[in-house]
């Protein structure tokens, strides 16, 4: 061969194997179908981080999980503020609380069965909350009130007293060791859901999900590729027992697919390939697509809020100082711009439209002055500092842009970008090395400011595995204002004020840097029924309303 | 034409062909020999050439980050101004989109989302790829050189366990192979004893390139050291009382110097090659150091919009990467016109 030819053939190979990579992604046809029925295709930068009720906590895995697994109660199946009224599920109606409200009373409505024909048992509630102990979920602690839950979650019990069940009436009753005002609320959550006794207690069950009790059933998971959800042939029997409050599902197939490119994403709606993505288009093709498919796209308001969280246990963001100096050296119109202007500024801990929030300003900036005198103040000893983000797109640039900012600071800063899918189990597992700083967010799991401090903030949340309190944050008086605060039902006078009054009390400390309120977005392909699609306030889009025109 | 008798310069000593002189030569030396054949070769040097431009370029990322750019490659800028044709214009717009490439000293290739510099990252990048290759080459030589001596001279158990240690790498596809261990090496890094790596360091894709590719260029040392063992000059070196060591590195390794230096060279190409698709794919530079293979990440996700922040550095990698081969190719015909060596994978 030539030399000449070499070179050619060299040059061809080498191109190939550089560009050929990354030809990965895109979307496959799907069958179609008129009115109901028929099959979409969906997807998600990052996997559900489980296909579990009891263990995920993400908003892809509630997204899937709302229209699969039915609590007790749920949250209505309609937009914007209506979808945060909670309504009877399994349960025939609302709780009778006692008069101390400690005590709360449903019944299962009876001869419901799950997608696989296992009757639904008043007993496979408690069942559901054991999990939630033994299999170290995040939403563990909102159920910690029931009556002998840490002593069954500290092994010093085999049962949970407070929680008393009679299959054959479908009688349950929950004894919680105080008042609890949110207590429907966490009733509403996927956490509570029923699942029968075949279900592992103290394990993940994403590889085979416990069968469903909602529209659809899960019929198959390839994490963290993809699942499929496909209609309840049970279904039938929630709505002849009187649940009403579950819409049908409208198509036969919903495949969730995890797809790492934001733009193929888009590409695939523009297409046709793929009928609805989970994340917002990136930057670069959000002008594009507001421009040019306007009638199957909409900006969404959605209640949460963006922040960097900081270890405020270890060195060095145990110095108040560095804490503060940060949120003094963010710029959230720069971060504002990596979301394509989709980020609303914040410095707070409650988002827009949660009771209790009241817009203030701390650590006005940027100032990377004021910053700097911070930290030349603090003189940190310990500067080598890991700071954690995952690899979807925006967040990997809000990654750099903070590794940056702490390299201002002087900080010996080391970015690790972890999957998506993995990215809140890893940082929520205590074992975890180097876990200093670094991106988190929180969506509202249900109407009520508890559900941003709680989790998040709560000395008690500071778990083993499953955690979301990343910042390490333990303040006893704050602990025990939240606990008082809880007693009360967030329409009592003051008590939305003196939920924000517990805002600005964390955000004296700094305990985290807040930075934005984030907009989200329904975008859908051309053989969706737009007009029938909207995103739940709390459960992201709602598949039971997704269907072919 | 057979010279005379009469012409022959010394009795004893062959004959010399007509017009040229013994000075001519006993000056030609092997690697002389060699230098003659690669002069000969236009496009094997014009390559070499073109690799060293690119290399000098990437040397001097920091004249042009400081002078020109006065920026770094990992320095955001996201709410920066700049003046372009005498207008101030946001590096990245209010809505997240980049000032695109043109004839301005900052940001000639634009600036990527997070508003830092493509040019000057593309600079610093290659010179993380081609240290990369080149460290990883050292790596690979080094133990597919002890491999295939011990392999070779000392043959029986030795060479059954290593050679089969060889095959289990071997057997491994090299990109899976990478992307296991950096996957597993990214969080708690490299913990050896002693030894301790940094999950970001770039010894650690240095270390997994240099050690998946030790196969493929000890197995064909060791052949040669095969064959060359049962040499008269071995034999030679054994009955003079030479002890292992000194006729594996004094007699045998001078020997397959030539084909050492041929595999380095190509296995530089391919080393920057495998760095590019780990990183590519999350497992080889960790963000936000830039090599070309992180670029090309970044870019991807702004195909549709920025695609020379794909192109550019997939260019790069493919002129450093064809300089290399076609002037390994080049090499390998000047060192040693008779072998048939090749690096494959």
């Amino acid at each position: 061969m030539s030399m000449l030819r070499k070179a050619v053939t060299v040059a061809a190979v080498t191109t190939l194997t550089a560009f050929g990579v990354a030809a990965c992604g895109g979307g496959s046809d799907s069958g179609g179908g008129g009115g109901s029925g028929g099959e979409l295709n969906v997807t998600m930068t990052s996997f559900p981080d489980y296909v579990d009720p009891q263990l995920s906590y993400t908003t892809e895995g509630w997204e899937v999980l709302y229209n699969v697994y039915t609590p007790l109660l749920t949250y209505k199946h309609a937009k914007e503020n209506a979808g945060a009224e909670i309504v009877p599920g399994l349960a025939k109606d609302l709780p009778q609380v006692s008069p101390d409200g400690k005590t709360y009373k449903l019944t299962l409505r009876s001869n419901m069965k799950y997608s696989d024909g296992t009757p639904i048992k008043a007993s496979d509630f408690t069942y559901a909350i054991q999990r939630l102990f033994k299999a170290d979920s995040g939403g563990s602690v909102f159920f910690e009130p029931i009556v002998g839950a840490t002593d069954y979650a500290d092994g010093k019990a085999d049962k949970i007293a407070g929680i008393t069940t009679d299959d054959n009436t479908g009688d349950i009753t929950i004894q919680l060791t105080e008042p609890n005002g949110t207590f429907n609320d966490l009733l509403g959550l996927p956490f509570s859901a029923p699942v029968p006794p075949t279900t592992p207690l103290d394990k993940d069950a994403t590889n085979s999900p416990p069968p469903s009790s909602g529209a659809f059933k899960i019929s198959a998971v390839d994490a963290p590729r993809s699942l499929t959800m496909e209609r309840n042939p049970q279904f039938k029997t929630l709505t002849d027992a009187g649940v009403s409050n579950l819409p049908e599902a409208q198509v036969d197939k919903i495949t969730v697919t995890q797809n790492k490119s934001n733009s193929a994403q888009v590409t695939g709606i523009e297409q046709n390939t793929i009928d609805f993505m989970h994340d917002p288009p990136d930057a670069d093709r959000l002008p594009e697509v507001k421009a040019k498919f306007a009638e199957r796209f909409r900006m969404e308001e959605s209640i949460n809020t963006y922040y960097f969280f900081m270890n405020t246990q270890t060195a060095p963001f145990n110095d108040l100082r560095v804490r503060q100096a940060v949120n003094y050296a963010i710029d959230p119109e720069a971060l504002n711009r990596v979301f394509g202007g989709r980020l609303h500024p914040t410095q707070q801990i409650l988002p827009p439209g949660m009771p209790g929030y009241e817009e203030y300003k701390l650590y006005p900036g940027p100032d990377m002055n004021k910053a700097k005198a911070l930290i030349a103040e603090a003189n940190p000893t310990d500067r080598d500092i890991t700071v954690w983000t995952d690899d979807e797109p925006d967040r990997k640039r809000i990654g750099e842009y903070y590794h940056d900012l702490l390299t201002q600071l002087g900080f010996n800063a080391t970015l690790k970008v972890i999957a998506g899918d993995v990215y809140w189990t890893t940082i929520g597992n205590l074992s975890t090395p180097d876990l200093d700083t670094g991106f988190a967010d929180w969506f509202q799991d249900f109407p009520h400011p508890d559900d941003f401090f709680r989790p998040l903030l709560n000395g008690k949340n500071i778990l083993p595995t499953n955690g979301n309190n990343f910042s390490k944050v333990a303040i006893p008086a704050l602990d025990a204002k939240q606990n008082e605060l809880l007693k009360q039902l967030i329409g009592d006078g003051g008590v939305a004020e003196q939920y924000s009054a517990l805002d600005k009390s964390y955000m004296e400390q700094a305990v985290w840097a807040p930075y934005g309120n984030e907009e989200f977005t329904t975008f859908t392909s051309d053989r969706v029924d737009f007009g029938k699609a909207y995103r739940h306030i709390l459960f992201s889009q709602d598949y039971s309303a997704l269907s072919l025109k | 034409m057979v010279a005379s008798i009469g012409e022959l310069e010394a009795p004893g000593e062959p004959p010399l062909p007509t017009g040229v002189s013994a000075e001519e030569i006993r000056g030609r030396s092997p690697w002389y020999l060699a230098w003659l054949r690669m002069r000969r070769n236009r496009v094997g040097l014009a390559f070499g050439v073109l690799f060293l431009l690119i290399v000098l370029a990437c040397l001097a990322a920091p004249l042009w980050a400081d002078h020109v750019a006065h920026t770094g490659p990992n320095e955001n800028h996201i709410t920066d101004k700049i003046l372009i044709d005498g207008q101030e214009t946001y590096v990245v717009s209010p809505d997240g989109t980049p000032v695109g490439p043109g004839l301005h000293g900052r940001y000639l290739l634009g600036a990527d989302q997070n508003g830092r510099d493509v040019m000057v990252r593309l600079l610093y990048g290659g010179r993380t790829s081609i240290y990369i290759g080149v460290v990883a080459a050292v790596v690979t030589t080094v133990f597919a050189v002890l491999v295939g001596l011990l392999c070779g001279y000392y043959r029986g158990w030795i060479d059954a366990i290593l050679s089969r240690v060889m095959d289990v790498v071997w057997a491994f596809p090299v990109l899976l192979l990478g992307i296991a261990l950096g996957t597993a090496l990214a969080l708690g890094g490299l913990k050896i004893g002693a030894l301790v790596v940094a999950g970001d360091s770039l010894w650690i894709p240095i270390l997994i390139i240099g050690l998946v590719y030790v196969p493929y260029m000890a197995r064909p040392i060791r052949g040669e050291i095969l064959a060359l063992r049962e040499k008269e000059f071995v034999e030679a070196a054994v009955a003079q009382g030479k002890g292992s060591l000194r006729i594996m590195f004094s007699e045998l390794l001078p020997n397959v110097v030539s084909t050492i230096i041929v595999f380095f060279t190509l296995n530089i190409a391919n080393n920057m090659l495998l760095e590019s698709s780990l990183s590519f794919l999350g497992a080889g530079v960790r963000a936000p150091n830039a090599s070309w293979g992180t670029m090309i990440a970044d870019g991807y996700q702004t195909i549709y919009t920025a695609p020379h922040l794909t192109i550019v550095p997939g260019l790069l990698i493919v002129l450093t990467v064809l300089s290399l081969n076609v002037f390994g190719d080049g090499l390998r015909d000047a060192l040693d016109p008779r072998a048939k060596i090749r690096l494959e994978h």
